[in-house]
C-alpha cells in the first residue's frame, strides 16, 4: 500500500479546501466593497433625490458586479475542488478494499451472545465501569455476574501492585492443589517474593519466622530454594551488593503478576488473552483470503451461504495454533476418529484410509509414497496427537 | 511511511522432512508478517472514508450557502438597478445597507463552516498517520489494541450505545478515530423515529435528497408510506388521501405493488384482523424504518452496512473452526473452547488445512522441522523439546502425561510428517 500516494492525494485536497475557503471569503469581502462604495457615492451626490444620478450609481454596481462575477467564481471554485475531491476518492477505491463486508454470510448472529462477549472482554480487560455502562445500555443484567471473578482477579493485582502480596497468598493457598496438578510453583515464588520483601523493609528475625512458618513444613519441595533464601539473611541489608541482588529486580513483580493472572484465568477455565482479542486478531490474519475467495469463487449467495469447510487454506501464525490437525499427505483429508493417522515402520504417517487403500488387502506389503521401505497393515501404529 | 510491499499468500508448510534452514525461516517469517500487516491496512477503508464523506457534507453545506446569499444579493442589485419606478434615495440606502449586513452574516457563517471544515481535513490527517504509524514495531501491540477498540466502537455506535462508545473512545485516547459525532447525526433521527416522529427522518431525507436519489433509495417513500399509515390510524381519511396524492404518487411508477399495499388499508381499519394489513399497523414497523435509515445513513457515509465486530468476528471463527474445537479436551487458549463463540460459530463453515500442523500437548508449542514430534511405544505424541526436558529431569524416563504410561526415552521413534 502506498501510503505516500494517499497522502500526497490528500494533501491537494487539503490545499484545495482552503484555497476555495479564502477565496470564498475573498469574493464575499468584494461584493460588499463595491456596495459599499455604491453606498458612499449616493451619500456624497449633492442633490438627494436625483433620479437618473441614482440610477446611473446602482448602473454601475450592477456592471462592476457583473464584471467580477462572483457566481461563476464560486462555481469554478466548488468544480475544481470537487474535481480534487473525486480524484482522492479513487486513489482510496484503488489501495483500500472498497467493500470487507462482501464475505459476510447472513446468519444468525445472536445479539444476545455477542453482548455478553463484549460484556465479559471489558471485565476481563479492568475496564468496570465500562462494563457497567455497556449492559446497562445493550439492557443485559445477567451479564453482571461475569464481573465477579476479574473483580477479584484486578484486586489481587492491584494489591500486587501496591508490593501487598497478602491477597495474592491467600489465593494461591486455597488453590494450592490446583496449582500443584497444573504444576505451576505460584505460591513458592510469592513466598520467596515475600521473603525479600520482609529482608528488605523489616526485621531478619520476621524474615526468619516467615521461612520457618511458610517454606520449612513443605522442604522438601523446596530443596533449591530455602538454601537460597537463607543465604540472603547473611546479607540483610547490603542484598543489593550480594549474589542474590537479582531477586530485588521489579520485574519479579511484573512476572508475577503476569503469572498469576495467568493460572487465575486458568484456573477460571478461561483463556490468558481475552477470546475476543484471538477470535478478531484472527479475522483480521483471513479476512483478505475470504474475500480474494468470495470474488475469485463467484458463487451464488446461497452456495456461500451453505458451505461447510472452506474450500482454500487461511494461513493463521503459531499464536493461533490451538490444536494438532493431521492432514494426509496422500488423501489431503484431515484426520478424525474414524480415520486416524498411522505411523509405517519408515518413520512416515498416512491417515488409515490412506494406508488400507494402498495395501488393497490387509496382509500385502504396501510401499511408503515416500521412501522404498515397505510395510504391511499390521505394522502400522495408530498415532495420537 | 513507504509500505509498498509484496504479498505472499503462501506460507511454508511446516514440519516438512527436507528442513529449511532456520535463518530463511526467520526472515520468510518477519516478511510474511509485514504482508499480512500491509494487507491488513487495506481492510481499512471506512476509517479513511467516513471523514472524508463528512468534509465533503461541510463543503457541499458552506457552498450551498454562499450560492445562496450571493444569488438574492445579486439579485436585489439587478432588481433595484433595473426596476423603472423611482425610488427613493432612503430606500436604496435602507436596501443597500441591509445587503451588506447580509454579506457580513455570511462572512460570519463562512469562518465559521471553514473552521469546521479545518476539524475535519485534520481528523482525515489524523487518520492516514494513524496508517502509517503500523510501520513503527515498537508500537506494534498498541497499534494493534486501538484496532481492537475502534471495532469495539465502531459496533457500539451501531448498536446505539452512545456513552459506552464514547467512553472506550476516551479510555482507548481514540477520540480522532473514531466517528462518534457522524453517529450523533444519526441518533437525533433515530430517537425520534423511536418515539414514532417522522419529522427530523424527513429531513435527513430532503438535505441528502441528490445523493440517496443517485443510490436509488427507497428510504423517503417508507417514511411516506408511514406517514400514510398513521393517518389511517387516527381515521383520517381524506387526510390520508390527499397526503398519498402529494407524497406517495411521485413514487407510484417504480413502487406500484407496495403502494397499492399500503393505500389499501384505507378499505380496513387500524384494528383489522386481516394478517396481510395488520402488520402494517405494528409498532415493528417502525423498527424496520430505523433499521432502513441506519442502512441508508452508512452507505453514504462509505461505512460497511454490518458492524465491523461481526465481519472479523465471522471471519475470525471460520478461520479458528475445526472439528476438534467441540470437543471436551479443546484447550481453553482457543475461543472455540467458550459456549458463546461456538454458537456463534456453528452456522458457518471449517477452516482447511493443506499441510498438517501439529501442536505438542505437554508445551503448547508447535510441533515442526525446529521441534520434531516423536512417538511413544502407546502411540502417543510430543515435541522433542518438551520429551528431552522431561527426560532430563527424570534420569532418562517418559512418563505419558494422558495415560501415565513409562518409558525410556530410547524408546521413542521420530515421526516424519509433512
Amino acid at each position: 500500500m502506498e501510503l505516500d500516494l494517499i497522502q500526497d492525494a490528500f494533501d491537494r485536497v487539503s490545499k484545495k479546501q482552503k484555497l476555495s475557503s479564502s477565496k470564498t471569503q475573498q469574493l464575499v469581502r468584494q461584493i460588499e466593497h463595491e456596495i459599499e462604495q455604491a453606498i458612499m457615492k449616493m451619500q456624497s451626490t449633492e442633490n438627494a433625490t436625483s433620479c437618473p444620478e441614482l440610477k446611473q450609481i446602482l448602473a454601475d454596481l450592477k456592471n462592476k458586479l457583473n464584471e467580477f462575477s462572483p457566481m461563476n467564481q464560486l462555481e469554478t471554485l466548488q468544480k475544481d475542488l470537487n474535481i480534487t475531491l473525486g480524484k482522492y476518492v479513487k486513489v482510496t477505491e484503488k489501495s483500500f478494499n472498497p467493500d470487507i463486508s462482501k464475505a459476510y454470510r447472513n446468519v444468525d448472529f445472536d445479539p444476545h451472545i455477542v453482548n455478553q462477549i463484549i460484556a465479559s472482554h471489558f471485565y476481563r480487560q479492568g475496564l468496570f465501569d465500562l462494563g457497567d455502562c455497556f449492559i446497562s445500555e445493550a439492557n443485559e443484567p445477567e451479564a453482571a455476574a461475569l464481573k465477579t471473578p476479574f473483580l477479584e482477579m484486578y484486586g489481587i493485582l492491584e494489591s500486587m501492585r501496591r508490593r501487598n502480596l497478602e491477597l495474592a497468598l491467600n489465593w494461591a493457598s486455597s488453590h494450592s492443589e490446583w496449582l500443584a496438578q497444573n504444576g505451576s510453583n505460584l505460591e513458592l515464588k510469592l513466598h520467596q517474593l515475600q521473603f525479600v520483601e520482609i529482608l528488605q523493609n523489616d526485621s531478619v528475625q520476621n524474615a526468619l519466622s516467615y521461612v520457618r512458618k511458610h517454606l520449612a513444613p513443605n522442604a522438601s519441595a523446596h530443596k533449591v530454594e530455602i538454601p537460597k533464601l537463607m543465604g540472603c539473611l547473611v546479607w540483610s541489608g547490603k542484598l543489593h551488593k550480594s549474589p542474590y541482588a537479582d531477586l530485588l529486580s521489579p520485574n519479579h513483580w511484573e512476572k508475577l503478576a503476569d503469572e498469576f493472572m495467568q493460572q487465575f484465568c486458568s484456573c477460571l477455565g478461561q483463556s490468558y488473552q481475552s477470546p475476543l482479542s484471538i477470535a478478531i486478531a484472527a479475522g483480521i490474519h483471513g479476512l483478505p483470503t475470504l474475500l480474494k475467495l468470495e470474488s475469485v469463487m463467484a458463487v451464488k449467495k446461497q452456495e456461500w451461504q451453505a458451505m461447510k469447510q472452506l474450500p482454500v487454506p487461511i494461513d493463521l501464525s503459531k499464536d493461533f495454533q490451538f490444536h494438532s490437525i493431521f492432514v494426509c499427505p496422500v488423501l489431503r483429508e484431515q484426520g478424525s476418529d474414524e480415520n486416524p493417522p498411522m505411523l509405517m515402520p519408515c518413520g512416515h504417517v498416512l491417515s488409515k484410509q490412506s494406508i488400507v487403500k494402498l495395501s488393497k488387502s490387509s496382509t500385502r506389503p504396501f510401499k511408503c509414497p515416500y521412501c522404498p521401505l515397505e510395510a504391511s497393515v499390521a505394522q502400522c501404529r495408530q498415532l495420537h496427537f | 511511511m513507504d509500505m509498498a510491499v509484496d504479498m505472499a499468500i503462501d506460507a511454508a508448510p511446516n514440519g516438512d522432512a527436507s528442513a529449511a534452514a532456520p535463518a530463511v525461516a526467520a526472515a520468510h517469517t518477519s516478511t510474511a508478517r509485514l504482508a499480512q500487516i500491509a494487507e491488513s491496512l487495506k481492510l481499512e477503508h471506512q476509517l479513511v472514508r467516513v471523514p472524508l464523506e463528512h468534509l465533503k457534507k461541510t463543503i457541499r453545506s458552506n457552498y450551498r450557502l454562499a450560492e445562496r446569499e450571493f444569488t438574492a444579493v445579486l439579485n436585489s442589485v439587478a432588481e433595484a438597478s433595473g426596476s423603472s419606478d423611482s425610488r427613493s434615495m432612503d430606500e436604496t440606502l435602507t436596501r443597500l445597507s441591509s445587503l451588506v449586513t447580509r454579506l457580513q452574516g455570511l462572512k460570519r457563517k463562512l469562518e465559521e463552516g471553514g473552521k469546521v471544515e479545518n476539524v475535519q481535513v485534520q481528523r482525515c490527517r489524523a487518520r492516514l498517520e494513524h496508517l502509517g504509524s503500523v510501520a513503527d514495531a515498537d508500537k506494534l501491540d498498541d497499534w494493534k489494541d486501538a484496532r481492537l477498540n475502534r471495532i469495539l466502537v465502531d459496533y457500539l455506535l451501531r448498536m446505539s450505545y452512545y456513552d459506552s462508545a464514547k467512553n472506550l473512545a476516551e479510555t482507548a485516547d481514540i477520540q480522532e478515530l473514531a466517528d462518534i459525532d457522524v453517529f450523533f447525526e444519526a441518533k437525533r433521527v433515530i430517537e425520534s423515529l423511536r418515539n414514532k416522529d417522522l419529522a427530523p427522518a424527513l429531513v435527513w431525507c430532503a438535505e441528502n435528497k441528490p445523493r440517496l436519489k443517485k443510490s436509488k433509495s427507497k428510504l423517503e417513500f417508507q417514511l411516506r408510506l408511514q406517514e400514510f399509515i398513521e393517518l389511517v390510524r387516527a381515521n383520517e381519511h381524506m387526510k390520508a388521501i390527499f397526503y398519498a396524492r402529494r407524497y406517495l404518487a411521485p413514487w407510484a411508477a417504480t413502487n406500484m405493488k407496495e403502494m397499492q399495499r399500503v393505500v389499501t388499508t384505507l378499505a380496513f381499519r387500524h384494528n383489522t384482523e386481516c394478517s396481510i394489513y395488520k402488520v402494517l399497523f405494528e409498532p415493528t414497523q417502525w423498527d424496520y424504518l430505523v433499521e432502513q435509515f441506519k442502512q441508508e445513513f452508512c452507505r453514504l457515509f462509505g461505512m460497511t452496512n454490518e458492524p465491523l465486530l461481526n465481519i472479523y468476528l465471522q471471519a475470525g471463527l471460520t478461520a479458528l473452526k475445526t472439528p476438534l474445537c467441540y470437543k471436551e479436551a479443546c484447550s481453553k487458549e482457543d475461543p472455540l473452547s467458550q459456549e458463546g463463540f461456538r454458537k456463534l460459530a456453528e452456522p458457518l463453515p471449517f477452516s482447511k488445512l493443506h499441510h498438517s500442523k501439529l501442536v505438542c500437548y505437554i508445551s503448547k508449542k508447535p510441533m515442526d522441522h525446529e521441534n520434531p514430534p516423536l512417538v511413544l511405544p502407546n502411540g502417543h505424541v510430543y515435541s522433542t523439546k518438551a520429551l528431552e526436558e522431561m527426560s532430563r529431569q527424570n534420569d532418562g524416563r517418559i512418563t505419558c502425561p494422558r495415560t501415565g504410561e513409562v518409558c525410556n526415552f530410547t524408546e521413542l521413534v521420530k515421526a516424519f510428517i509433512s
